[in-house]
């Protein structure tokens, strides 16, 4: 998902040439994955806390939290409400991201059900191969290979998701960026939503590899109930 | 954005559930100061380009100058402007309100929406339908008892998956009570719990309006500017 978040940013950023710079950068600072352990967060109950930041309380409270292990994503709190919360990191970016293997990226997000039901299995399957020993390459293969045996779901009616945690860093540029919802669409333009046209508050990624579009909407405060930054596109 | 209007409003669909869950009399016409059609001259716009600007207005103008646009007639809404981008805006009356709105009828209100393809292609024939029964000066109990059985015999249609709908016009009027409310984009889902979005919980930015009698959830979602660019009040 940080593809999404970072094609976005860079369409509300558009910083050109200062964006392509960090870019260039970044690719050279992540070339390949890091040691596991720089992946992982020691202190289970710090990742669950961070997980639940994705939402506010009254959403994440009562969700099922899974924490990222030394061969995948793994069950830490069972849920109660049909949502799931879980950090995602870098390897769910897409294949040219150059911070695809970023150790510092933490990306909270919860998760509706039928975000759940479609979407995370991606996240898990992709963390389980790469922590397997595949390649970037091959992972995005078995990917791709999984969507055409229909043995990876695709996106549900009604898929979305909450990222409005403080403490989240999306990528090096923008830290933890703005609040914003995320919705997940098979595979469609852009222009369906309204999104990336000038004023519009819908920003749209098209993410070919999982076969979805991630339509995104800032929304005005972080799940602690803080007012967020003033919306810069 | 001013999220207090935007709770306001979904305390007002909230109100709703609960006058509907109570029971049928909700339907039933009140004495108030909109309890029946005014004339309907106070329903239309003279000006039909302003009626075509205001309807443009639900959207940035990026995404509403291509658009198909509607303006209400005599007889009902009229294809003002033919659209290219599978777009429509149209300004709903009051009648689009929620049935137990008090200001249901108000010839005042002006509601501009925006609406994708699937959003046009589901909510529109609500509109145009609803339109229809108010012109005819159908009574509520009568428009409630007929959007019923309209839904119930299929004759209406469900929302589509990935529907949205543009409204950010600094324009828009909800009447007395809600003034211009604030700019939002709306989802409609065939009807499902309010927890599907995580909607209407303390610190989400999600409300919700459980229609009725449609079976249709609206999800709504504030944003921070106008559809002119300019910011939306704050909390």
């Amino acid at each position: 998902m940080n593809r999404e978040i970072v094609k976005t940013i860079a369409l509300v950023v558009v910083l050109g040439a200062a964006w392509q710079a960090h870019a260039v950068d970044a690719k050279a600072l992540y070339p390949n994955m890091a040691p596991l352990d720089q992946y992982l967060i020691a202190d289970r109950n710090a990742e669950i806390e961070l997980a639940r930041s994705a939402a506010p309380v009254s959403i994440s409270g009562d969700a099922e939290v899974l924490v990222l292990g030394q061969h995948g994503y793994e069950t830490a709190v069972k849920g109660k409400n049909g949502f799931v919360c879980l950090v995602e990191r870098s390897w769910t970016a897409g294949i040219d991201d150059p911070e695809f293997w970023n150790p510092k990226l933490r990306a909270p997000i919860c998760f509706n059900p039928p975000a759940a039901r479609s979407y995370i299995p991606l996240t898990i399957k992709k963390t389980e191969l790469l922590l397997a020993g595949q390649s970037k390459a091959q992972m995005f293969e078995s990917i791709k290979s999984g969507l055409d045996k229909g043995e990876l779901p695709t996106q549900e009616p009604g898929a979305m998701c909450y990222m409005l945690s403080k403490q989240g860093y999306l990528n090096d540029h923008d830290g933890h960026w703005h609040p914003h919802l995320m919705f997940f669409v098979p595979l469609t333009d852009s222009q369906t939503w309204g999104a990336n046209l000038p004023g519009s508050p819908v920003l749209a990624s098209k993410d070919t590899e999982d076969r979805l579009t991630v339509f995104l909407i800032q929304v005005a405060k972080w799940s602690d109930g803080t007012a967020a930054p003033t919306d810069t596109h | 954005m001013n999220r207090k209007t935007v709770r306001i409003i979904a305390l007002r669909s909230f109100a709703l559930v609960i006058v509907l869950g109570a029971s049928q009399t909700r339907a039933k016409d009140s004495k108030t100061p909109y309890s029946s059609m005014a004339p309907l001259d106070q329903y239309l716009m003279t000006d039909g380009n302003a009626e075509i600007a205001l309807a443009r207005s639900a959207a940035p103008e990026s995404l509403s100058r291509d658009a198909e646009v509607f303006v209400l007639g005599r007889h009902g809404y009229e294809t003002a402007v033919k659209g290219k981008n599978g777009f429509v805006c149209i300004v709903e009356r009051s009648w689009m309100a929620p049935f137990d709105d008090p200001e249901f009828l108000n010839p005042d209100q002006r509601l501009p929406l925006c609406l994708n393809s699937p959003a046009a292609r589901s909510h529109l024939p609500l509109t145009f339908k609803m339109t229809e029964l108010a012109m005819t000066g159908l009574s509520k109990t009568q428009m409630f008892d007929s959007i019923k059985a309209a839904f119930d015999k299929k004759e209406l249609p469900l929302p589509e998956p990935g529907e949205v709908c543009y409204m950010m016009s600094k324009q828009q009027y909800f009447g007395r009570k809600y003034g211009n409310a604030d700019p939002h984009l709306m989802f409609w889902i065939p009807k499902t719990d309010d927890m599907f979005w995580g909607a209407g919980l303390p610190g989400s930015p999600v409300y919700v309006h459980q229609y009725s009698p449609e079976p249709i959830t609206e999800f709504i979602i504030s944003v921070s500017k106008w559809s002119d660019g300019t910011p939306a009040p704050t909390d």
